[in-house]
């Protein structure tokens, strides 16, 4: 089990959700081994011990968010509650502790939140999130909460602009020292995806990692497909796009068979988006910029207030549509479909991103980059706007 | 609580501690808790209780949640059994404000419980002994819903069901047969009282919440799911993992598996949607002509474990068994242990004289109706009974999933494959995937799991909802409910009570490490490879480090059992 904790801590300081030195682990089989920074690995291990599940990290994120939403949170309220997809269906709200309420120990107060939820923020120690049978998901209920407050923090600020001292120029270290430019630079696609099953898979696994490298996920979580003939090929739920090899199902079309049972929840948007637009590859990512300003709505004079499952408008970034719907068997499937064929992208309200390729998935990749750049580029138009007001 | 004590035709209605619902929920974990007084008895002991449960979730809209367990002592494993079922007789009963029903003592005669509104009566019932379900059900119609044995239970075969109305069935432990001795052939529900919620709108947040992940499954509502295909959508998938167990567990792949596939059954029987009442996944399948049709454990027992490819011959064995009131598993694994102990498996066009006889216990039935433990014992061939605790072993092989191998040994109530449900992560990749063929982790994992399930067993809500779900939502719904605050841990610590209860159960019973293993096969010869994917033995070695793992974990001795004989004196 050591490995496990070794490879998700490699991975959280890799994708740069965590200080790689304020970084531990916590997992139990019939030993509690602990592993990272010592007194984060105090407090992980003291939680879990608390606990009836596997795995336990503790990590500091490498951006002030989680804290901040803390600050600006009301006194009285004991956690937030991000509106995008992935907090609504998974984590449903985020519990915290204000550094006023920790004592020397604070792994019981720890643990009494996350006996009821899947990650809480710590004032002053980071994001502690806890695996009930893997460490992996242990690593993606940590990264689950580190996207939801990168995007709720991101939204409150557009909404409300900076409140508390020091956090206009901790938002400036962030945009200028810990953002990167997105592009397609030094990646490789095949130009015309052919039918043969080898190369397909081959070149899923390669555009799954570049979608993980390349941030336009949260965790490693998403989801591709390309076609071939009668069979799409489509990666398997919850299986992490960086690491594909084996875990891609082929579907036939006819359903003549059900092995694809493990496929993506998104099968039924992939399948209906290849009927209705011919494209060859679909990727589906869930870059950051993108969710937040896909719930920038300004209508003003509208009633509906489940957004994400009920807006029945089609609105637009910078050409690519947005469409509201839930994800699997909701809506997504209905309204992805008609609208992203003619830009070859759309955006899903809160959630993510689908774009395609017609030949191959180099089309489909840059779209998505081109989707989120456009969306981080108007992100800080409108914020720059808004100071300058 | 209503006890009805069938020696002396009394019906007596008492309350429930409050204490016990807290401490027990319901369902499981309240029927495991009623057995303390009575555990050692023998499961034909007329004393012993046949008890039906209910949980906290029954009667309110909670997806999957109108289902009770019934609990007892096993004929066929001698262990505490428990078994949960979906059905408008869980939601009636409820209804008729009794939140457990036990049963005692022996009638003197064949008896009918009929239960209406606030009555209970106990009428004569030698009319209807010896009839099938079909025919038993429509003579009750109108009175309510109907809980019933077939002659299989009547006869005292050791893995006779109770048989519900509406086609689902109290299965595998031979409850049926318990039901028998006491000569009840059945109960009419008929309640029609309402559950209260204690916070309305709470509730109905959290039962949206329930169904986004429904929604969000690929399991339950994907395009090839088990709401489209019922639970036969895992023939191909099981195939494709080469670990659907083939004739008699000495393979693990069967080439024509494709015979009974979800989509060939869709496609040859016309397959509807059916399902509980109140469940919105509606996995179970229908014909045309309304008639159940089998799932994945009986499509594949009947099927590629007996080496038989007809579908039709299939189809009609378990309508058979459902007529009968005989579990559709362990009639096919007895079925396979028998044959290949007589070096032939059944042909298909044998299977209906085989069951019937079976039920009725005459010819090579006498035998057949014992289970397969003791029908290869009896024919000096012990090692071929692919049983656990004597409980048949479903389907899905445990040389492909290591923790489905721990999780058949140390299940409390023999071979079964939902009390830690390892298929879960290890194939459907829910709620994430684990490495099937790895140990590693998997003590902790299988224990978490029990804990989880002993719970969802005393909500009492179906296994199926957390290919979606969690006890996050499930807390949720129950705090809505009732008014009192539950949450994943809380509820899992109430499962680790239950799981414990039932291993002193069986500890008192003398199982211990040696009940805790597998069959020979599975760590002598490899399953079916193919598609790259190689079927090893099991390595002995490494599956008795990690119960003994496991053991240390639940806090046992090396030997499985409780270095605290006064255990049970510290539970509520």
């Amino acid at each position: 089990m050591r490995d496990q904790l070794e490879k998700y801590a490699a991975k959280l300081a890799a994708d740069r959700s965590a200080l790689p030195e304020a970084i531990a682990f916590a997992a139990r089989d019939d030993l509690l081994i602990t592993a990272g920074a010592p007194d984060l690995a105090r407090l992980a291990g003291g939680t879990l011990s608390r606990l009836n599940s596997l795995a336990l990290v503790a990590a500091s994120p490498s951006l002030p968010f989680a804290e901040l939403l803390v600050a600006r949170a009301p006194a009285g309220d004991c956690c937030i509650v991000p509106q995008d997809t992935e907090t609504r269906t998974f984590l449903h709200d985020i519990p915290f502790l204000r550094k006023d309420e920790l004592s020397a120990d604070p792994s019981a107060a720890i643990a009494r939140l996350l006996a009821n939820r899947k990650g809480v923020i710590v004032e002053g120690v980071g994001i502690v999130a806890v695996g009930a049978i893997t460490v992996e998901q242990a690593y993606i209920n940590y990264s689950s909460v580190f996207h939801s407050t990168f995007v709720k923090y991101l939204q409150d600020l557009l909404a409300d602009g900076f409140l508390l001292p020091g956090e206009r120029e901790a938002f400036e270290e962030f945009r200028s020292r810990w953002l990167k430019p997105i592009s397609v630079e030094g990646l490789a696609f095949r130009a015309m995806l052919s039918e043969d099953k080898d190369e397909i898979l081959a070149e899923i696994e390669s555009v799954g990692r570049y979608t993980v490298e390349r941030g336009l996920v949260d965790s490693f979580f998403g989801n591709i497909s390309a076609r071939s003939g009668d069979l799409l090929y489509i990666s398997q739920t919850a299986a992490s796009l960086d690491e594909l090899k084996g875990c891609i199902d082929p579907v036939p079309g006819d359903n003549s068979s059900t092995t694809g049972i493990t496929a993506s929840s998104e099968l039924l948007a992939h399948r209906k988006i290849f009927e209705q637009t011919g494209a060859k590859a679909i990727l589906h990512g869930h870059p950051k910029f993108s969710v937040v300003m896909s719930m920038l709505c300004e209508s003003g004079d509208c009633t509906i207030k489940d957004c994400w499952k009920d807006c029945p408008r089609v609105r637009h970034l910078g050409g690519t549509p947005v469409v509201a719907g839930e994800i699997g068997a909701g809506g997504l499937a209905k309204r992805v479909p008609p609208v992203i064929g003619a830009t070859g992208s759309a955006i899903v309200y809160g959630h993510g991103v689908f774009t395609l390729g017609r030949q191959g998935f180099g089309e489909a990749f840059a779209a998505m980059v081109d989707v989120e750049n456009f969306c981080r580029d108007e992100y800080f138009r409108r914020l720059d706007g808004m100071e300058q007001r | 609580m209503l006890h009805v004590d069938l020696a002396r035709g009394r019906c007596l209605r008492g309350e429930i501690p409050e204490e016990l619902l807290r401490a027990y929920l319901g369902g499981r974990g309240l029927g495991v808790r009623l057995m303390r007084d009575y555990f050692t008895l023998d499961p034909f002991d007329p004393d012993l209780p046949l008890i039906f449960a209910v949980g906290p979730l029954c009667g309110t809209a909670s997806p999957t949640s109108a289902r009770l367990a019934a609990v007892s002592r096993s004929p066929l494993t001698e262990t505490i059994y428990d078994c949960s079922a979906g059905g408008r007789f869980a939601w009636r009963l409820k209804a008729s404000g009794v939140d457990a029903l036990l049963v005692t003592g022996r009638s003197p005669e064949p008896v009918l419980l009929a239960l209406d509104g606030e009555r209970a009566e106990l009428l004569p019932a030698r009319a209807l002994w010896g009839k099938g379900i079909r025919e038993t059900v429509a003579s009750l119609e109108g009175r309510g819903s109907v809980a019933a044995i077939g002659p299989a239970g009547e006869n005292g075969v050791l893995f006779a069901n109770i048989m519900m109305g509406e086609g689902n069935s109290i299965g595998r432990g031979g409850l049926g047969a318990v039901m028998g001795a006491k000569l009840l052939k059945a109960i009419v529900v008929n309640g029609s009282g309402e559950t209260r919620v204690a916070d309305r709108e709470r509730f109905e947040a959290a039962r949206g919440d329930v169904m986004r992940l429904f929604r969000a499954s690929p399991v339950i509502f994907g395009e090839l799911g088990i709401a489209e295909y019922g639970t036969p959508a895992l023939v191909d998938l099981m195939a494709q993992r080469r670990m659907a167990p083939t004739e008699n567990f000495s393979a693990t792949f069967f080439a024509a598996s494709g015979n009974y596939s979800g989509p060939s059954i869709r496609r040859e029987c016309g397959a509807r949607k059916d399902g509980c009442y109140g469940c919105p996944i509606q996995c179970k399948k229908s014909s045309r002509e309304g008639e159940p049709l089998p799932e994945y454990e009986t499509v594949n027992h009947f099927g590629a474990l007996n080496g038989i490819s007809d579908l039709k011959a299939i189809v009609k064995a378990n309508t058979l068994c459902n007529e009968l009131g005989m579990d559709t598993i362990s009639a096919a694994a007895t079925l396979s242990a028998f044959g290949e102990a007589r070096g032939r498996f059944p042909l298909a066009e044998e299977l209906p004289a085989l069951l019937a006889d079976t039920a009725y216990r005459r010819a090579e039935g006498e035998l057949l109706s014992l289970g397969s433990r003791r029908v290869a014992e009896r024919l000096g061939r012990p090692e071929l009974s692919m049983s656990v605790k004597s409980l048949e072993l479903p389907a899905y092989d445990p040389r492909g999933a290591y923790g489905m191998a721990l999780a058949y040994a140390t299940s409390n109530r023999g071979g079964c494959h939902l009390r830690a449900y390892p298929i879960s992560h290890e194939i459907l990749r829910k709620p994430v995937p684990t490495d099937r063929f790895s140990f590693s982790g998997k003590a902790r994992i299988i224990k978490i799991a029990e804990d989880v399930n002993a719970a969802v067993d005393s909500l009492v809500a179906c296994k199926f909802a957390f290919f979606g779900a969690t006890l996050e939502e499930y807390g949720e719904l129950l705090s809505a409910a009732t008014g009192v605050d539950y949450g994943p841990e809380s509820l899992k610590a109430i499962g680790e009570r239950i799981y414990l209860t039932e291993r002193f159960y069986n500890c008192a019973n003398c199982f211990g490490v040696a009940d805790d293993t597998l069959p020979e096969r599975f760590f002598r010869e490899a399953g079916t490879a193919g598609e790259g994917i190689e079927v090893p033995p099991i390595e002995r070695a490494r599956f008795r480090e990690e119960l003994q793992k496991y053991y240390r974990i639940r806090g046992l001795t090396p030997e499985g059992t409780f270095a605290d004989p006064s255990f049970l004196d510290g539970m509520p």
